[in-house]
């Protein structure tokens, strides 16, 4: 057998092809990765290197996040502003007119005021040429989302273009981008690439690493390159715009057409009355659509709009006299499809010149809507005197506009009764309304057909009865009531902020119902109704919902009305109980079970009834006797398994909560967020009407609005200038009012002068610009506020004045003065808005000097003056005059008005002026005292001191020679009486020697006996 | 500045037209208050409600006419931080509190306020109310529920008061809009049945009744007695039930009735009365349903036209006509329109009994800011 067994070995091929071709075919891997083979290699070396790299990556990465914002543009943005800056003489105007040109294919000479053009398909500029008067420049920079800035080559940089940019660093950073021009004047390309370089690195510092610097290399014929305008507009039209926190929190509106409307004949009375005047701005597809096509790449001939109604192109002539004539079709479409302005606009004070009772449009609005109806029914009664003045009034004021155009607007226009300004003119409206009110009682069938047809419920021809009837009914019964209230769909928008009439009579008439009150109390002077309105105006303030007849509860009907409102109830098909519990199920795992089938059963019941109650019970009872049955077979079975799914969910649910969280979930959650709020704003509104949308979201951003502004300064048409921006702020509620305003203030670094404290400073903040007194002071460490008298020169410091309550963070913008052209840098400070309040504490620095009387290790208790009693620790102290808790801010606001005046002087606005100034505008000297004035000195006394001082001098010298030879002979008479003294102490000595000797013989003579 | 002067007449909806005056920055002048009463002029809990906005606020220049029929009302900045104020016994804290709650999130500092008053009457939501209803909405705009809170020191009920609660609420940049839309279904009926002065056996006759019909809908219900005594117990003796339905989605609707003042001709109420009248005002309230409840409905309107300018969407039940006039105010104050429709239903929906009618109240907001709050 084991001969058998016994064979020839195999033995492997170490050589060969064979053994090669094995080789190749199992070669050995190493399973270990390089990490796990040498892990010292991938060890953290340098901790504190490590933490560096690591820390700083994380960094970069957080760099990138921004806040996120819901974006709020429409879905067609209005136009983009661009603005072109520069000093004068660089080539403004050449570039506005080849850009317009490259644009458009046609050649605007005469340009004034904004252009609006076609871009792209989906966007349009407004081009606007920014003068070099600091007014206009902060006016620009606040609105301008890309600013063309203007460098004249063989100059350099000048202070307009620094300053312009400190400008816009404070009012939000629109995109900037530099143009060279005048390069042409170079002899060598040597100097033009240095010189570019030096410039562009110059730029680069003042805006950010990398900005666009654009080369105009030269002219031709009087125009730049073709192809290089074309690059540059290239490079506008594709520029994106980051939104800026300011503006997208307050609307505006840069006003590119402005017209007179005041009737002539009051013009002609008095020439410096006060005008109406509408302002135009924005883009409604209207006058320069954006062309809104599918597949072609560029833009055909037609589409290439243009709008510039202030340069006399695509809108009405503009002149000098201020008198507009319609020019073409695109006008009077237009005014046909006037949209009233923004209701946020009308609401808001439009506080562009500072003497004009600011105006809202709200109130000539409200007097058109009357007005049409007066018209209506003029005939009918009382209160037509004070009818037919505002009736003459408003046809002034709308007499551009046809019939049709203005049945349109009324449409639109929802009535609005507050924000009335002035007495008289509520009362009349009041009236008017009264009258309104009546007639519409008596013919309202022609002028609220439309209502009726919209819904039967709030017609309010038969409202009366209807509601008398519907009273009645509720005394009977209360369901019939609920579901007949039920039944008629409320048209609920009517309801609440209806026709003023209607609502009249829903008010009254629910008066028993309940207290739908209050709103145009003031109409309710009928006769008949006075009593139970007084009643309403005076009720008692109460949120309660009263329920007058409260269902019974108890009967099975009534309870069914409610029963899908708990959880036993039913479900929606997508949440039906038992998919929800089978979610739960997931979720819990296991132990749910039990209850599963119980719900099921349950669930089951209560669809199908209560006649299988029994069922239930048995059902209940065997269903958990089963469960618990299976409950214990399973965690018999399973009990490893279970761990590891128990395991692996608990696993899931670290993972989810730790590990597989990005590090960016805080931040991908956030923007998800603001995504959703922006798709739903988008979505809200879509499918209403432009003119129902507008009264619920206000005016979208890219509207074509027109402003009506009444009674404004005769000054702003006469010497309007069209070269000077008009801008149309809206202001958010609070920031009509007029508060303290704490700002945190740096002087500028390249302003030559300190601030001082109570001077009067320009401040731009928010839209406005305006003067004010600041004062200065600074937080000490006990965070009292310090009067400064100056600013301090490389620090911050707070600023308080009295202006314009503006969000905290608003950047602000001082200057001195906006007069004339210093040659100097002209921005004094910059600085943010902290706080506002309407009361301030600011302390001044008090020195007292005592003495100390006791004093300890580093404690001194000092006298400063003579304490008193109580309160304790105080004393006493007399100043000159009564001090004051905290200093004053002075009460002082004056916006600056620079666009009323005539265009010469438009540069020359002085508010007011220091003291100091006035004075040496008036060459006046500074007042003296008699007591302060220096005389020359005289001396007397000094000559006497000076003798007596030399004569003390030589007494004191020929004392000291005296001393010194008394003092001498005084050291020889006591050499001498020491000598004695030695030789009597010595022979003493001796004497002592000598008897001691003999006692000592003595003593020892009687010791030897 | 202050040409933008609102006018109105009458005292009904003070509170409305004052809260809204101080958010939106505007004069409001009042006329005609009750000048043809026998007791003309404002009443003492107006005036002490126009007291406590100005401990509120910095700046508030108040003129009240020499017999106060009209009022000049010219708000400051909201300053908040701690305060004290002693409300009328004519109203219910519940008064000073609902335009409270308005106006705390936009102080300078977080509100502390300390109130003492009557705690629960019969008119104005009590302040259990308050808390079990109002907060739960306030905390979605807020975002945060962190120093939200109403502590309940002392209760007392009408007439003669001597309760003390205190209310504190952190104060917010900006709010957040609201997308509510979906109550879901209620799961569970809280509650509270107070007595004060009263026997404590009161409370738990109260409980049995409102159980009796409450039991017949949901078997999840728990209503906490709350009997207070001594010092903690105001001057006048009374009773009371709140009850509070929560919903999946986390609605809170709430309905509560209070005894009959001490001294009123209508003669003592009977607890189980007024347990079982509470429990049927609730299903009232589950019957008008929506997102939050007919108490809330103004309260929310106001902070979501406060929000930023996003659209923010709440559904309700049928509108209470004090909701409808703050509505009507909000317009005239912030120039914000809502846009009110009933919600309609699904074609699976249609089959569900879910009481009445449902609205969806949506709004933009006016991109509101707290301007007081200091910042840096």
């Amino acid at each position: 057998m084991e001969g058998e067994e016994q064979k020839k070995k195999h033995r492997m091929r170490h050589a060969g092809p064979k053994a090669e071709k094995k080789k190749a075919k199992n070669k050995h891997q190493q399973e270990l990765t390089d990490r796990q083979r040498n892990p010292k290699a991938f060890s953290i070396q340098h901790v504190n290197k490590t933490t560096k790299i690591i820390q700083r990556s994380q960094d970069l990465k957080a760099k990138k996040h921004h806040i996120p914002i819901v974006d709020r543009t429409p879905l067609e943005p209005p136009p983009v502003v661009v603005a072109i800056v520069g000093p004068p003489k660089v080539g403004k105007s050449t570039l506005f007119q080849c850009i317009v040109k490259n644009f458009t294919r046609q050649k605007l000479t005469n340009i004034q005021g904004p252009v609006t053009v076609v871009s792209g398909k989906h966007r349009r500029l407004t081009i606007i040429e920014c003068n070099n008067d600091i007014n206009a420049m902060i006016d620009v920079a606040k609105v301008a989302d890309l600013a063309l800035l203007l460098v004249d080559a063989s100059f350099g940089f000048e202070m307009e273009t620094f300053e312009f940019l400190n400008i816009c660093q404070v009012h939000g950073f629109p995109r900037i981008m530099g143009v060279l021009t005048h390069l042409d004047t170079f002899r060598d390309n040597k100097r033009i690439r240095k010189t570019k370089k030096r410039l562009k690195h110059r730029f680069w510092t003042e805006v950010y690493q990398g900005s666009k610097l654009f080369y105009l290399s030269g002219m031709v014929n009087g125009e730049y390159q073709k192809t290089e305008v074309h690059n540059l507009c290239r490079f506008i039209s594709v520029m994106k715009f980051r939104p800026l926190q300011w503006r997208i929190t307050h609307p505006y509106i840069v006003v590119d057409r402005m017209e007179d409307i005041t009737d002539p004949e009051q013009i002609r009375r008095s020439k410096k009355c006060d005008r109406n005047v509408s302002l135009y701005g924005y883009y409604l597809p209207d006058p320069c659509p954006s062309p809104d096509m599918e597949k072609k790449r560029s833009l055909n001939q037609k589409e290439r709009m243009i709008y510039a109604p202030m340069s006399g192109v695509g809108g009405i002539v503009y002149d000098k006299d201020a008198e507009s004539k319609p020019a073409n079709e695109f006008v009077t479409s237009l005014m046909s499809v006037n949209n009233p302005l923004d209701q946020k606009m009308t609401s808001s004070k439009m506080t562009l010149f500072s003497d004009t009772a600011p105006t809202s449009n709200e109130k000539q609005i409200s007097f058109d809507d009357d007005d049409d109806d007066d018209d209506d029914d003029d005939d009918s009664d009382e209160d037509s005197d004070d009818n037919n003045d505002i009736s003459d009034e408003n046809d002034n004021e709308i007499n551009l506009y046809s019939k049709k155009a203005d049945n349109k607007r009324k449409s639109n226009i929802m009535p609005k009764t507050s924000n009335t300004q002035d007495k008289s003119k509520t009362k009349e409206k009041v009236t008017k309304n009264k009258g309104l009110d009546q007639s519409k009682n008596k013919d309202s069938s022609d002028s609220d057909s439309e209502n009726d047809s919209e819904s039967e419920s709030d017609s309010d021809s038969h409202s009366d009865e209807r509601f008398l009837k519907w009273k009645s009914n509720l005394a009977e019964s209360a369901k019939e009531f609920f579901y007949k209230r039920q039944a008629e769909r409320k048209n609920y928008r009517k309801l609440i902020y209806g026709q003023d009439a209607n609502e009249e009579k829903n008010e009254d008439n629910q008066d028993a119902d309940d207290e739908l009150g209050g709103l145009f109390k003031v109409l309710k002077h009928k006769k008949d109704s006075a009593s139970t309105n007084r009643y309403l105006v005076n009720k008692t303030d109460c949120s309660k919902f009263v329920v007058d007849n409260i269902r019974d509860w108890q009967l099975e009907e009534v309870q069914e009305l409610i029963k899908d409102c708990f959880v036993t109830g039913q479900w929606d098909k997508s949440e039906d109980a038992a998919a929800r519990l089978q979610q739960d199920d997931e979720l819990y795992g296991d132990f749910e079970d039990l209850e599963t089938g119980e719900v099921h059963t349950g669930d089951n019941e209560d669809g199908s009834g209560s006649d299988d109650n029994d069922d239930e019970d048995i059902d209940d009872k065997t269903t958990s006797g089963d469960d618990g049955e299976r409950k214990k077979t399973k965690a018999e079975m399973t009990a490893t398994e279970r761990r590891n799914e128990k395991k692996r969910k608990m696993k899931e649910m670290f993972d989810s909560e730790y590990d597989m969280k990005g590090d960016t979930e805080f931040y991908d959650a956030w923007k998800l967020e603001a995504e959703q709020q922006a798709k739903l704003n988008r979505a809200e509104f879509e499918n209403l009407d432009d003119d129902v949308r507008v009264q619920y979201e206000g005016f979208r951003p890219g509207m074509y609005v027109r402003v009506e502004i009444n009674n404004m300064p005769c000054e702003f048409v006469n010497y309007f200038d069209a070269s000077y921006p008009l801008i149309l702020g809206g202001l958010l509620n609070v920031e009509n009012n007029i508060g303290y305003v704490q700002t945190r203030l740096k002087k500028h670094r390249w302003y030559k002068k300190i601030l001082k404290t109570k001077n009067p400073l320009i401040v731009s903040l928010g839209w406005r610009r305006f003067q004010t007194i600041p004062l200065y002071c600074i937080q000490d460490h006990n965070m009292r506020n310090r009067l400064l008298k100056y600013t301090p020169e490389h620090l911050h410091c707070h600023a308080s004045f009295w202006g314009p309550i503006t969000p905290q963070g608003t950047g602000l913008l001082a200057v001195e003065k906006v007069a004339g052209s210093s040659p100097g840098f002209r921005i004094a400070a910059t600085g943010v808005v902290l706080e506002l309040d309407k009361s301030l504490q600011i302390v001044k620095k008090l020195k007292l000097t005592g003495h100390p009387f006791k004093i300890y290790r580093k404690t001194a208790f000092i006298q400063v003056k003579k304490a008193v009693r109580t309160p304790e620790g105080a004393f006493r102290a007399t100043f000159e005059d009564k001090i004051l808790l905290s200093v004053e801010v002075p009460q002082f606001y004056v916006p600056v008005t620079s666009l009323l005046l005539p265009p010469e002087e438009k540069q020359k606005w002085t508010g007011m002026r220091t003291v100091g100034q006035l004075r040496y505008e008036k060459k006046i000297s500074v007042p003296q005292k008699t007591d302060s004035l220096y005389k020359p000195v005289e001396r007397k006394v000094a000559k006497l001191m000076n003798m007596l001082k030399t004569l003390h001098d030589h007494k004191r010298k020929t004392e000291r020679s005296a001393m010194r030879s008394r003092a001498a002979e005084h050291e020889k008479k006591m050499s001498k009486i020491n000598a004695m003294k030695e030789k009597k102490n010595k022979e003493t000595k001796k004497e002592i020697y000598r008897v001691l000797g003999q006692i000592e013989k003595r003593k020892n003579k009687y010791n030897k006996d | 500045m202050t040409s933008n002067v609102l006018k109105y007449e009458g005292c009904n909806y003070l509170r409305q037209r004052l809260v809204l005056a101080t958010l939106s920055g505007k004069t409001v002048k009042l006329k005609k208050i009750r000048s043809t009463e026998d007791d003309p002029g404002l009443k003492d809990f107006e005036a002490s409600f126009i007291r406590l906005l100005d401990k509120l606020t910095n700046g508030t220049k108040i003129v009240v006419s020499e017999t106060g029929t009209s009022l000049l009302y010219q708000p400051g900045l909201l300053v908040g931080g701690k305060l004290e104020h002693e409300c009328n016994t004519q109203r219910s804290i519940g008064y000073y509190l609902e335009a409270l709650v308005c106006l705390a999130p936009f102080t300078k500092k977080p509100i502390r306020a300390v109130l003492t008053g009557v705690t629960n009457d019969q008119v104005d939501p009590s302040v259990d109310l308050i808390k079990l209803t109002t907060f739960p909405v306030l905390k979605r705009f807020l975002g945060t529920d962190e120093g939200l809170e109403l502590k309940i020191n002392k209760r007392a009920a009408a007439p003669e008061g001597g309760g003390e609660v205190m209310f504190t609420c952190p104060c917010k940049q900006k709010l957040r809009p609201l997308q509510f839309v979906d109550p879901g279904k209620v799961k569970r009926i809280r509650g509270v049945a107070w007595a004060v002065r009263v026997s404590p056996a009161t409370t738990n006759r109260i409980v049995d009744a409102a159980r009796s019909i409450l039991n017949q809908f949901l078997p999840d219900i728990y209503i906490y007695t709350d009997h207070y005594k001594g010092s903690q117990s105001g001057r006048s003796p009374g009773f009371g039930l709140t009850l509070v339905a929560e919903t999946t989605n986390g609605t809170f609707l709430g309905a509560e009735m209070a005894s009959n003042p001490k001294g009123s001709e209508k003669g003592p109420t009977i607890p189980e009365d007024l347990g079982k009248d509470t429990a049927k005002l609730l299903m009232e309230e589950i019957y008008r349903g929506g997102c939050v409840d007919s108490n809330n409905q103004s309260m929310t309107a106001v902070l979501m036209v406060l929000g930023q300018q996003d659209v923010s969407k709440v559904q309700t039940g049928e509108l209470s006509p004090y909701t409808i006039q703050y509505l009507r105010h909000i317009r005239d104050f912030f120039q914000v329109m809502f846009k009110v429709e009933v919600q309609s239903k699904t074609e699976e929906d249609e089959e569900l009994q879910t009481g009445g009618d449902k609205l969806l109240l949506t709004c933009v907001g006016v991109g509101y800011t707290n301007l007081s709050k200091p910042t840096g």
